[in-house]
């Protein structure tokens, strides 16, 4: 009888290991050539605007912004981490690269950078970014040194098509970026693989991030290598493929709940998981899923993704949204979903408790979960003091005051302030809800 | 002191719910739960001196039961006022807080029992308000406070904690504080301790209690219905100034000689929505020209000559339910038998 | 949005889910005849779900339940 063959190694289920080589930016500024030197990031104005070029723009105009700068950004669209692949490329695929699965080898990544679009969309929300004040650690890009991508459409051109420019646009930009750094020597190197199913057999819970992506269409989706994911089930896919681009904002609804690609590329959850993996608990990986507009779409999605997280065998799902009060159905029903075949999840959701903070917190909340994370309470008011520049537009439409202007406004308008990807550190707290 | 209690239709021992419309009586003395009350307040030396009682849907409904029950109290020679305790009972604790409120505001000291999440509690100021708990198996605890918080009353004292006194503001609020961890190391450390079987949450939903149904009607074709929006539709020009959002307010307008809501002579103030599509036909907002089809055929025996409306936008869970329980009384106390509502 | 989770979750016992929020009692994507009709078959469902003996939110399709309240207990879902 023959021998048995020596098994076959498997692949642990994900698609290897990816190193993430981040690069430092400490300041930033315009020069003769894109390069970074010592933390210095300069950008080739000329080499920029024509990678922005397309016949749906009529103009772009980019300047900088810093952290402590006396600025603000209004008309905030999306906002993009400087991240290439180097030489073998693919960063940003269905956009910038083809569309081809992602997540390993070498990403450079420009830590501190930003590429941020500013200007009118139709359905954008007014979305402000301080790069000052109280108000600027709110938001991930009141601390990034911003390059702002402000833009004239064509005469006649379709917003669709001003929006598609405007992305492919930025993310050249950012790609180049981050090209100009990977030559360098890189300020820290980190390795991330994603185990499969099989991997481990320890005691530890295995629990995994579903990541809900809005599917509302034009102005108001979501890209997963180039294409909406409106009318698709559930999804895994290896958490690695995120650190290149694979998911793309195209969504301008509420600022605050707003993920834009910048904080994607770096899913906070999956951080947080990452960070405690191997030692309180085993990162059992990352689901994609939309967000349906109705009811009956919404639940059968939340069942899709119960039946994936039950035969990838989680003991407990982190589970976020983006979007107001249609989204919290989202990650209720799903939180149920779970709780129903005996799988936990924890949601992350904002507050609508009204100025005052004495309404009720949520508009749909989970029926019979209970594990809620809160970001913060939308309504609550902030001052914004005056600043000495302003980009994106020369007034703020919400409040019809000129940009630069001191307004009071509230926590809703800046950007991801109350991420529900749980990148923010602010939460609501407080008295308990009495019953009506 | 001469102290008057008032109680409702129930725990006077006239009846049930089919006695809810009793206009305002007075009886010598302490009636029912009174007798448990006369006894604590003889021992602070107070005298229960009579009762008066009403039925809760003429209480929370006719405008002006307050003042005709107040008026009764006087006449037996009310010094001090004691109303309840209404537990959780809605129509209860209206009618006890505005009894209460307006004996106060008449120069005599007063006091209204109910639970925390009674919708009459807003309305008790300028009197006070005692727990009573949320059901009557709090009886005994409830008519101790009232005698404590009485006598204090009496003494032309404060009461405070100490007597159960609740107050009719807002329970607290939700404020922005800044941790020192990222809502996603949260969610973490929060799956790990509910896996360990915590269970801990960040945000606790509102309980909004249980909802008796009420008994289905036999038969509809035998039924006076009601039809009601929380669509704010009210005649053109708003002449009442409903509110667009946060309404404290609701109304009630004529249907007479009506049947259908003519575009041009109502509209939509409600600011949760676009109002074009109801102000072409305001009958998609109420549907009066079916329903009163619906009367012509048989369908249904009659149309209450009235809907009552509001906008439900933004408004506070306490007003809505107040709403509710002053249109469940008023309709009832007119012999509506059912009531559609629309929704917006 | 869909209120009609958020009806049956503050505990309305008696629920008839319609087309729109901004018409509740109509639609205006048909015709006036039709659209007539439509709130006819809202109201016909209304006085079924009135006439029928719940204990919990019940939602009351107006797809499902005939016209004739005795006989459609059955047809409301729970």
């Amino acid at each position: 009888m023959a021998p048995t063959p020596p098994p076959r190694p498997r692949p642990e289920g994900g698609l290897g290991v990816l190193r993430r080589v981040i690069h430092r930016v400490t300041a930033a500024g315009f020069g003769d050539a894109t390069e970074l030197r010592a933390g210095t990031l300069t950008a080739s104005r000329p080499e920029l605007e024509a990678l922005t070029a397309d016949p749906a723009l009529a103009s772009v105009r980019l300047s900088w912004v810093s952290p402590g700068d006396s600025a603000r950004i209004v008309k905030v669209l999306d906002a993009v981490e400087p991240r290439s692949k180097g030489p073998r490329g693919g960063a940003f695929p269905g956009f910038v690269s083809p569309a081809r699965i992602q997540g390993r080898g070498e990403t450079h990544v420009l830590r501190g950078a930003a590429v941020v679009a500013a200007g009118f969309l139709p359905r954008a929300q007014e979305a402000v970014v301080e790069m000052s004040g109280p108000a600027a650690e709110l938001s991930p890009l009141g601390l990034t040194h911003n390059l702002v991508v402000e833009f004239e459409p064509a005469e006649g051109a379709a917003w669709e098509n001003v929006d598609a420019a405007l992305r492919r646009g930025m993310l050249r930009v950012a790609a180049r970026l981050a090209d100009a750094a990977a030559g360098g020597a890189p300020d820290e190197v980190e390795e991330l693989s994603t185990p499969g199913p099989r991997s481990g057999q320890g005691p530890l819970p295995r629990i995994g991030a579903i990541t809900n992506l809005q599917t509302q269409g034009a102005f108001k989706d979501v890209f997963f290598y180039g294409r909406s994911l409106a009318g698709s089930p559930p999804v895994v896919i290896d958490a690695c493929e995120i650190e290149d681009g694979a998911i793309v904002s195209g969504q301008y609804g509420h600022p605050a709940l707003r993920n834009p690609t910048y904080i994607h590329q770096n899913n906070p959850v999956v951080s947080a998981l990452r960070a405690a993996d191997s030692e309180t608990l085993e990162f059992a990986g990352l689901i994609l899923s939309p967000e349906p507009v109705d009811q009956g779409a919404k639940e059968l999605t939340a069942a899709h993704t119960a039946r994936l997280c039950a035969a990838l065998g989680w003991d407990g799902a982190i589970i976020t949204k983006e979007g107001g009060g249609n989204a919290d159905s989202d990650n209720s029903l799903k939180m149920d979903a779970l709780e129903e075949i005996g799988i936990l999840g924890v949601g992350l959701f904002s507050e609508m408790s009204g100025p005052d903070g004495t309404a009720p917190p949520l508009v749909s909340p989970p029926s019979t979960a209970t594990a809620m994370v809160s970001t913060g309470n939308y309504d609550e008011r902030l001052q914004l003091p005056a600043v000495e520049r302003a980009y994106g537009a020369e007034r703020c439409a919400l409040l019809d005051v000129e940009a630069s202007a001191a307004m009071e406004v509230p926590t809703a308008v800046i950007v991801a302030a109350l991420s529900p990807l749980g990148w923010g550190r602010l939460t609501a707290s407080g008295a308990d809800m009495v019953s009506a | 002191m001469r102290v008057v209690h008032y109680i409702n239709q129930f725990f006077a021992g006239i009846g049930g719910e089919d006695k809810a419309s009793t206009p305002p009586a007075s009886r010598e003395g302490a009636v029912g739960p009174g007798r448990k009350l006369a006894a604590a307040l003889a021992a602070e030396g107070h005298e229960l001196v009579a009762t008066v009682y009403c039925g809760d849907d003429y209480a929370a409904s006719a405008p002006s039961a307050a003042t005709e029950i107040l008026a009764l109290a006087s006449e037996a020679g009310a010094e001090l006022l004691v109303a309840g305790p209404a537990f959780g009972s809605g129509r209860y604790g209206i009618a006890c807080a505005r009894v209460a409120a307006a004996a106060s505001a008449a120069g005599i000291p007063a006091l209204a029992a109910m639970d925390p999440s009674n919708p009459g509690l807003p309305e008790v100021a300028p009197a006070i308000a005692v727990n009573s708990g949320e059901a009557a198996r709090h009886m005994g605890d409830a008519l101790t406070k009232m005698a404590s918080a009485a006598a204090v009353l009496a003494r032309g004292g404060t009461p405070g904690e100490a007597e159960g006194v609740i107050s009719g503001a807002p329970a607290g609020a939700r404020r922005n504080t800044v941790s020192p961890r990222t809502a996603a190391e949260r969610a973490v450390l929060l799956a790990l301790s509910r896996l360990a079987g915590g269970k801990q949450t960040e945000i606790k939903l509102p309980d909004f209690g249980h909802v008796a149904p009420a008994a289905p009607i036999a038969d509809p074709r035998e039924a006076l219905v009601a039809i009601l929006t929380e669509g704010a539709l009210v005649p053109s020009g708003n002449p009442d100034r409903l509110e667009s959002a946060r309404a404290k307010h609701w109304f009630r307008y004529p249907l007479t000689g009506r049947d259908t809501m003519a575009a041009g002579e109502f509209q939509s103030v409600h600011g949760g929505f676009s109002t074009v599509v109801a102000n072409a036909d305001p009958n998609r907002l109420l549907p009066l020209d079916v329903a009163r089809e619906m009367e012509v055929s048989g369908e249904i025996k009659a149309l209450y000559p009235e809907y009552l409306v509001t906008a439900g936008n933004g408004t506070a869970v306490a007003d809505a339910t107040h709403f509710g329980v002053e249109w469940a009384a008023e309709l009832r106390r007119a012999g509506v038998q059912a009531a559609i509502l629309t929704a917006t | 949005m869909n209120l009609v989770p958020i009806a049956a979750r503050v505990g309305a016992p008696r629920i008839v889910p319609t087309r729109g929020i901004p018409f509740p009692a109509g639609d205006p994507s048909l015709d006036l005849g039709a659209e007539r009709a439509w709130r006819r078959r809202l109201l016909e469902t209304a006085l079924v779900a009135v006439s029928t003996e719940v204990h919990k939110p019940t939602v009351f399709d107006p797809a499902l339940v005939p016209a004739v309240p005795a006989r459609a207990a059955s047809a409301a879902s729970t």
